[in-house]
């Protein structure tokens, strides 16, 4: 009983130590003063400021419609390569693959951003919204990979073959075999590459050009002027967001987890 | 409590909300025997074996050692060791560490570590596999190598919870021998959980019959096959038909509507009792010789006997092991002996039980 | 027949992808890496990184950054994820883990400029001890802080789910043999799950030599880290090719680390 109060202290801390930045940035959105520092007393103003500027709703828009556009086109690609990589049966090129695969999800944002500013100068593609759509799609591909494939190993080879025995074509077992066992790996695939091109800064920095903004982006910019409090209100208004986004994973997971429960319930009774 | 004893577990309860895995349970555990806690899922043998090695806290009762009360005493002090079910050998260690990990925990010399690793090995009848990987053994080698790394350790008492359960039919019957032999030359006493009752039968010196979180008969397996408490041991161990009927005195019981003798005594006259009658006690024979009469429904040819399924005229079902066939259809007489009839009072304690074995088996 | 077609037809976009923005980029660096700022096919850049003792101290700077980032996450992680594996309500815990890592990193960095400023929250809080501001903001150790700070997630993660992985089997089977707790840590569950450490390892470090964001906003250009160095020559001065040079060390660095702490398959393999 002792040691579980003692753990349990520890683990606050981290907690404490993980939530205060983020709470002093949401707290000082509602003071009336324009530092952080010295709270001024409760105030609306700086998010009044900000749904009044419109330059950063437009940002915000963009950047949303940019991150839904990616991760859907990154979803429907990654769960074909998906497919395709659990179809592979020599092991050579399928371990070739997957290392490929793996590559950009290992690598530097930096060096992510670097090479594609080298490649679309290259290709001559004009630095803005397209370039950065196509890199968004490019890094959220392995993720959505990632989360379809382990879906994929957990279908059993005796279940298409039920399919198959009992008259499916190839196209019929895919699309009323494989594919509804594997929505949930391809809904956690879209989430995560959903949340990757939200939370980039890096790789749009390198391929964007003077057009086109990402919400990261425009913080940066701004950051390096100094503080205005229009940020911080624009990060509780991210709070909250983040918050719903997060408790949405947690359904979707919470919902493949008590699937699972009872599959294993299922297997000991 | 006897000088030989070295477990004892006095009224011990285990519940977990409302939900009861353990009643009042009542074990003693003697020196240098084999011992199996045997009873379906769910049962509570397991969780008997985790109140004596230390990995479950009981709500209440004593859990002794020698006498001395060890339930607060952690798993790691305690002098047994477990051989799990899914044998738990360490998948980062070869054979020859994991066998060696009890030892290395208490700082042993490395000579001895050597000597004694080698010594638990040859027990096991593995002496050349120390420097393998773990992923590289059979079932069967793991499970040894599981029963090494504990025996290494010289426990008084091997906890072994249904090492058996993950082999094949064969192994499994010869890791039963092999198990007892070890037992016997090791001289430690093992307690021993399955499932599986012709395994306990074969095994054990004393069997624990489990239901419900509660032990419903202890004794050695001839005791227990030949003279079940009630109906459940009866039903769970071997074979059994088990019909309804009355004890008019002493030595004579009715059902199916005729009286017969028998070796039971001790009960109430008139009083409502169950009757068993094992299926290989039983035998075929022309209907005006028989005691009963059924028709024959159904049988099997199980290599050495027959198995039969019958029903009498009151539909009851009886099951005939037979060296004979008999036909489909065929309308035959059931014949047995007085002593081949076991009578069973309704909700009747072991201790009661036990009493009245006595009282008239003694005369 | 059939099933090698569709199979095809699947690998098209896939493999479209893994040319174009995979193989396509790493070669197009390396191949930049040869040419000096007017184009011209040269050698040079690597002469200049081996020869000029500032990118050398650079890399080594870097690198010393990136690793001790990865031992403060990891020193605050691992015990975070053990407990939280035994704790009541764990998966409620893991979700507030995961929130803070869907906060833009930018706007964490920003709340430390904040934070950390003359007057900022630190220095508020020391000053109700009497001590007298310090500067914080732009020095090493709030750019190593930061960074800590914003990993955590990224270590404890992987950490957990090793953690989570591990059978309680091997755990009760140690303590059956004797062992203390901290004798079953350091030689049960410390090494079955390291694979988790590594790959929070991972996870970590890489991307600690490449925050130039964070060099900039909380460095304050003190720090350089090489992601800085390459940031500087892509999009300040220009020359991507001393840039993708850098680039290359960077990605050589990268394939060291993963190999480091890559799983090494024992003979038999694992069951």
């Amino acid at each position: 009983m002792k040691k579980w109060k003692w753990s349990n202290l520890y683990l606050i801390f981290v907690f404490i130590l993980l939530y205060v930045p983020i709470f002093y940035l949401v707290g000082y959105s509602f003071s009336a003063g324009d530092s952080m520092s010295n709270f001024h007393g409760f105030t609306w103003q700086h998010y009044l400021d900000l749904f009044a500027d419109t330059r950063m709703i437009q940002i915000v828009v963009d950047t949303l419609l940019l991150a839904l556009l990616s991760s859907l086109i990154a979803t429907i690609v990654g769960t074909m390569g998906a497919l395709a990589i659990h179809r592979t049966s020599r092991p050579v090129i399928k371990n070739t693959v997957l290392s490929m695969n793996n590559i950009l999800m290992v690598s530097p944002d930096v060096i992510i951003g670097a090479s594609f500013l080298i490649f679309f100068t290259a290709l001559k593609v004009p630095l803005g919204f397209l370039s950065v759509l196509l890199s968004h799609i490019a890094f959220s591909i392995p993720i959505v990979v990632l989360m379809v494939l382990p879906k994929l190993k957990e279908m059993r080879q005796s279940m298409l073959d039920a399919a198959r025995d009992l008259g499916s074509t190839t196209t019929q077992v895919l699309t009323h075999i494989i594919m509804p066992f594997i929505t949930p790996g391809i809904l956690s695939g879209f989430f995560m590459a959903f949340t990757y091109s939200l939370d980039d800064f890096a790789v749009t920095f390198f391929v964007t050009g003077n057009g086109f903004q990402t919400l990261a982006v425009e913080i940066y910019a701004r950051a390096r002027q100094g503080i205005s409090l229009e940020i911080n209100a624009l990060s509780g208004v991210m709070f909250i967001f983040a918050l719903l986004l997060v408790i949405g994973y947690y359904f979707i997971q919470q919902g493949a987890q008590t699937r699972k429960a009872k599959h294993k319930g299922g297997e000991t009774l | 409590m006897s000088n030989n004893t070295i477990i004892e577990l006095k009224h011990v309860n285990k519940t977990y909300g409302d939900t009861v895995v353990l009643k009042d349970v009542n074990i003693e555990i003697e020196r240098g025997k084999f011992y199996t806690l045997l009873g379906p899922s769910g049962s509570g043998k397991t969780t008997i074996l985790r109140a004596i090695n230390g990995f479950l806290d009981v709500t209440s009762g004593d859990v002794l050692f020698e006498g001395k009360r060890v339930n607060d005493i952690p798993a790691n002090e305690r002098r047994v060791n477990t051989v799990f079910q899914d044998y738990a050998l360490f998948p980062h260690m070869n054979v020859f560490e994991n066998v060696a990990y009890g030892l290395r925990i208490q700082k042993l010399p490395k000579a001895e570590i050597k000597t004694r690793v080698k010594d638990a090995l040859h027990m096991v009848r593995l002496d050349d596999l120390a420097d393998r990987e773990i992923s590289e053994l059979s079932g069967g080698q793991q499970q040894r190598i599981a029963i090494a790394r504990a025996i290494v350790l010289e426990p008084s008492v091997l906890l072994l919870d249904e090492p058996l359960s993950a082999l094949d039919a064969k192994l499994r019957k010869d890791m039963q021998y092999e198990l007892r032999e070890l037992q016997q030359r090791l001289g430690i006493t093992f307690l021993f959980v399955t499932h599986d009752q012709e395994e306990a039968l074969a095994l054990s010196d004393e069997i624990f019959v489990m239901n419900d979180g509660e032990v419903q008969q202890s004794g050695t397996p001839v005791d227990i096959y030949d003279e079940p408490i009630n109906h459940f041991v009866a039903d769970f161990i071997g074979e059994s038909n088990i019909v309804s009927g009355y004890m008019i005195e002493d030595y004579l019981v009715e059902f199916n509507g005729k009286q017969f003798e028998c070796a039971d005594a001790g009960m109430r006259p008139h009083e409502q009792v169950e009757v068993v009658l094992r299926p290989e006690d039983l035998d075929l024979t022309a209907v005006d010789k028989g005691k009963v009469t059924v028709t024959v429904d159904t049988q099997l040819f199980r290599g050495d006997y027959y198995e039969i399924v019958a029903y009498d005229g009151a539909q009851n079902e009886w099951l005939v092991h037979s060296t004979n066939p008999a036909k489909d259809g065929e309308t035959v007489g059931l014949t047995f002996d007085p002593e081949d009839i076991h009578v069973m009072r309704l909700n009747e304690s072991e201790e009661d039980f036990d009493a009245r074995l006595e009282s008239y088996e003694g005369e | 027949m059939k099933k090698s077609t569709t199979n095809a037809a699947f690998y098209v976009p896939y493999g479209l992808w893994l040319a174009l923005f995979v193989v396509a980029p790493v070669l197009l660096i390396i191949y930049q890496s040869f040419f000096d700022i007017s184009g011209h096919f040269t050698l040079s850049n690597y002469a200049t990184y081996f020869q000029s003792g500032t990118y050398i101290l650079m890399t080594i700077n870097s690198v010393v950054y990136a690793f001790i980032i990865t031992a403060v996450t990891l020193l605050i992680s691992y015990p975070t994820a053990y407990l939280l594996h035994y704790a009541k309500h764990k998966q409620l815990w893991l979700l507030l883990i995961i929130l803070p890592t869907w906060i833009n990193l930018l706007l964490k960095a920003y709340a430390f400029i904040g934070i950390f400023s003359q007057d900022g929250g630190v220095n508020g809080f020391l000053a109700m001890f009497g001590i007298a501001p310090k500067q914080f903001l732009f020095t090493d150790f709030s750019f190593i802080l930061v960074a800590s700070y914003i990993e955590i997630p990224f270590m404890i993660l992987p950490i957990f789910n090793g953690i989570e992985e591990l059978d309680q089997g091997y755990v009760n089977a140690s303590r059956d043999l004797g062992a203390k707790g901290w004798q079953t840590f350091t030689r049960v569950i410390l090494p079955l799950t390291m694979s988790g450490v590594k790959a929070g390892v991972q996870a970590v470090f890489i991307p600690s030599l490449s925050l130039f964001m964070l060099t900039r906003l909380i460095g304050g250009n003190r720090v350089i880290t090489l992601g800085t160095a390459i940031e500087e020559h892509f999009l300040v001065t220009m020359n991507w090719g001393m840039g993708s040079t850098i680039g290359v060390v960077l990605i050589i660095a990268m394939f060291l680390i993963m190999f480091l702490t890559g799983e090494r398959k024992r003979k038999g393999g694992r069951a």
